[in-house]
């Protein structure tokens, strides 16, 4: 564990993403909060390699054109949710759901050929990220039926703004995603798929908090968070 | 003067290096006497099953040669005339056909086409399909990395996705090709043929 912290702090000292580590606390509360959360995003192997990787805005162009199928040009996926936005999306975030991906830690079968390590290599993905997370976040976003936004804002801002934002920005040092604006229907199914624990490398937390929800608080919920509106989190590095 | 011996020997190998692997033959001369038999007299086939190759990118037209030589790729026509090129010739003939201008395919049937260019455009999300504008862009005109489709004859674009889909054809970058193919349906197949026939 505690090799695993310095060649955290080590790798991400040096990285351009400049997070910083969490300093280490004894005592067996935290230790088990630390497995939890390394089981939930380990930083090691090539995402390891792809967090510490200086991202080349112009090399993720190129890399992108063979997502632009199914995620669009723009970067905007589908409206209607059977492909995510990624335009604006956290760099660390991206890194962490490729990566995961690819290991097999969230099945994405239908991704993978086109994401796998003999299509795009560990600096691809941060070429990628560094891409992706630069571009403007299109106009045009898949919504709900706009019923119940009173109601999913109360639920929204007590159990989901901690980690979330207040404006659905996420938290980028963090990898807590950037849910603001995303489409509908992604957001619904995904988290039908966390809450039933069919999507497999979530936040312990996030998995704790779901559990509870109906699939009407998560329709609901989803409907609000599509409509957020919040500023992307970016690298201060200019692309 | 030990650096001296050093610097000669370099250039020595640097010369030898970039000689060329064979001597190449005009590549004029080559392409309106071997080439021409199936690819026409500008790149431009006639016959359907043979493809246009005409304004199709130099690098992918580099790279299917150089294969067919080395036997990654491979076709019993193009066997044939393997003994008539070698490596030497092939950027001389990429550069040729790269240059000349593509003539514009027929579209026989328009709702079959219609199709075609929504599976072309956004593929299909349902089985995984991707664009194909994703990499082939938007008018299937190619670059650097991707062939041009656009104006290719109909039944060489059905063959090759079937080719890839069953494997027969395996030089694709990386497996992207075959995983798409593998998706596609015969009917998908034909209806994006169709509409890569009309694109210019």
């Amino acid at each position: 564990m505690k090799n695993y912290v310095l060649a955290l702090s080590i790798a991400l000292g040096i990285s351009s993403l400049a997070l910083a580590a969490e300093p280490v606390t004894k005592g067996s509360k935290q230790a088990t909060l630390e497995q939890a959360e390394a089981a939930w995003n380990p930083i090691e192997g090539e995402k390891l390699i792809a967090l510490s990787a200086k991202g080349d805005y112009l090399r993720g162009e190129i890399t992108y054109e063979v997502c632009r199928g199914c995620h669009r040009p723009d970067a905007n996926g589908r409206v209607d949710g059977k492909y995510p936005r990624l335009a604006g999306q956290h760099d660390t975030v991206l890194i962490k759901q490729l990566t995961d991906i690819r290991a097999g830690r969230r099945g994405n079968p239908k991704m993978l050929p086109f994401a796998d390590d003999h299509v795009i290599n560990a600096q691809e993905i941060a070429d990628l990220a560094k891409y992706l997370s630069h571009l403007p976040i299109p106009a045009n976003n898949g919504k709900g039926e706009g019923a119940y936004l009173e109601r999913a804002a109360k639920i929204y801002d007590a159990d989901c703004a901690e980690c979330h934002g207040k404006n659905g920005e996420g938290i980028r040092e963090k990898f807590y995603p950037r849910v603001a604006s995303q489409h509908f229907a992604y957001l619904e199914n995904n988290m039908l798929a966390i809450r039933d624990g069919k999507r497999m490398n979530s936040y312990p937390k996030m998995v704790e908090v779901i559990k509870k929800y109906k699939d009407k608080d998560i329709t609901l919920l989803a409907d609000y968070m599509s409509r957020q509106q919040s500023e992307p989190q970016r690298d201060p590095q200019p692309r | 003067m030990k650096q001296k011996h050093w610097l000669w020997l370099m250039l020595v190998a640097g010369l030898v290096m970039s000689m060329p692997s064979a001597q190449a033959a005009d590549p004029k001369e080559l392409a309106a006497t071997v080439c021409i038999a199936c690819h026409g007299p500008d790149g431009n086939s006639l016959a359907p099953t043979f493809p246009k190759i005409a304004g199709q990118q130099p690098g992918y037209i580099e790279k299917q040669l150089n294969e067919f030589l080395s036997g990654k790729r491979k076709n019993d026509v193009m066997a044939t005339f393997l003994d008539k090129f070698n490596k030497g010739d092939v950027p001389g003939l990429a550069a040729l056909y790269a240059a000349q201008k593509p003539a514009p395919g027929t579209v026989e049937d328009a709702k079959l086409a219609a199709a075609g260019k929504k599976l072309f455009d956004e593929g299909n999300p349902d089985s995984g399909v991707p664009g194909c504008m994703g990499c082939h862009l938007e008018k299937g005109e190619g670059n650097d990395r991707y062939p041009r489709l656009a104006g290719q004859h109909q039944a060489y674009t059905i063959q090759q996705i079937a080719d890839f889909k069953s494997g027969k054809r395996s030089n694709d970058k990386a497996k992207v090709m075959r995983s798409v193919a593998e998706r596609m349906t015969e009917d998908e197949m034909k209806a994006v043929a169709e509409y890569i026939a009309g694109l210019q």
